[in-house]
């Protein structure tokens, strides 16, 4: 496993983290509930489009495994 | 007139007047009533008795004494309300019975308890030990309400300096199989919500008893078939585990690239799943 692969993991189960931390930012009833969650769907955006530019990076330095 | 006719007559009558009535007089518990309260509903119950079985043979007379009655005590009420001289005078004050972990012994002889009464009762509130008790008081109802000692009482979240989530109340929004539209509408969902999640789980409405959703939006059903096993929604957890997966991910990379540039941002990205993960666990957890 190449470490751009690797990343990609991070990367999609971070965004399937995320979807799902939006839901309850949506469906929480409570207001500070609410918040919390929004709050950390930003944060883990900052972080996912870190790891979209170091892939990026990656692939410009690895081109034979783009795409994987 | 057959005395049976009038016995009937006054006995439908009365029902519904001491219904109307006794709903007139409010709905406090009759077993929290102080000892006043029970005598009044005595006298209430009993006068309407001896009319409806024409023993006060004047109906008058027995419609004034019963109206007496009741608009006396909600008088005394309205009245306890605005004067806390006549609230005092009525209901009598609260007695304290256990004070710093001592027993009042005049107190107790005022409200006519012996030792073993108040051990009784101190036991009744899961007070088995005099010396876990800090505070007892006798409520002018005659219920005796405990502090316990600091260090004997149940522990709570704020004992452990934990934060927990919030829990608005759950709401129901199936019984017997049919889907309540109301209370679906507080939560600002529809049924087409509703039958999306029950899909997910793979039962159709008419095979739900009850149906709750809690404060964060998650559905919990009790099945008519109970051999039928439903998944339990895990959703949350599997959101922290990964974020935690992620977090210790980019530790990893951090620590294997050579790119120095690319190193400091993966730890930083780390410290900021970190505290994402520490602010949301706990709503996630607990």
């Amino acid at each position: 496993m190449t470490v751009g692969s690797k990343v990609k993991q991070t990367l999609s189960s971070l965004k399937s983290a995320k979807s799902t931390i939006e839901i309850y930012a949506t469906q929480s009833q409570n207001e500070e509930a609410a918040h919390a969650f929004r709050e950390a769907t930003g944060m883990v955006k900052g972080v996912i489009n870190d790891l979209e530019k170091r892939i990026q990076t990656l692939e410009f330095e690895e081109p034979q495994y783009k795409g994987l | 007139m057959n005395e049976w006719i009038v016995i009937l007559l006054r006995s439908i009558a009365l029902f519904f007047l001491a219904l109307i009535l006794i709903r007139i007089m409010g709905k406090r518990q009759p077993a929290r009533m102080n000892p006043f309260s029970f005598v009044n509903y005595a006298v209430i119950a009993i006068i309407t008795a001896l009319i409806s079985l024409n023993v006060i043979k004047n109906l008058v007379l027995g419609l004034i004494a019963l109206g007496i009655w009741v608009v006396l005590p909600i008088a005394v009420d309205f009245l306890a309300i605005k004067s806390k001289w006549v609230h005092d005078w009525v209901n009598g004050k609260a007695t304290i019975l256990v004070k710093d972990g001592k027993v009042m012994e005049e107190n107790l002889i005022q409200v006519r308890y012996t030792g073993e009464e108040l051990l009784r009762e101190l036991r009744s509130k899961n007070a088995f030990n005099l010396a876990d008790v800090e505070f007892a008081v006798m409520e002018t109802t005659g219920d005796i309400n405990v502090l316990l000692k600091s260090d004997k009482k149940p522990i709570t979240p704020f004992d452990l300096g934990r934060k927990v989530a919030p829990q608005p109340e759950s709401q129901t929004v199936i019984l017997d199989g049919n889907m309540l539209n109301e209370p679906l509408s507080n939560l600002g969902l529809n049924q087409e919500w509703l039958n999306d999640q029950l899909e997910r789980i793979g039962v159709s409405a008419a095979n739900v008893f009850m149906g709750q959703v809690d404060g964060s939006g998650e559905l919990y059903v009790d099945l008519f078939d109970d051999a039928m096993q439903v998944p339990k929604p895990k959703v949350k957890e599997l959101v922290y585990a990964n974020l935690e997966k992620a977090r210790a991910d980019l530790m990893s990379f951090a620590l294997e690239t050579k790119d120095n540039q690319a190193k400091d941002m993966y730890s930083k990205d780390a410290e900021k799943l970190k505290q994402v993960i520490e602010k949301l666990e706990p709503y996630l957890l607990r």
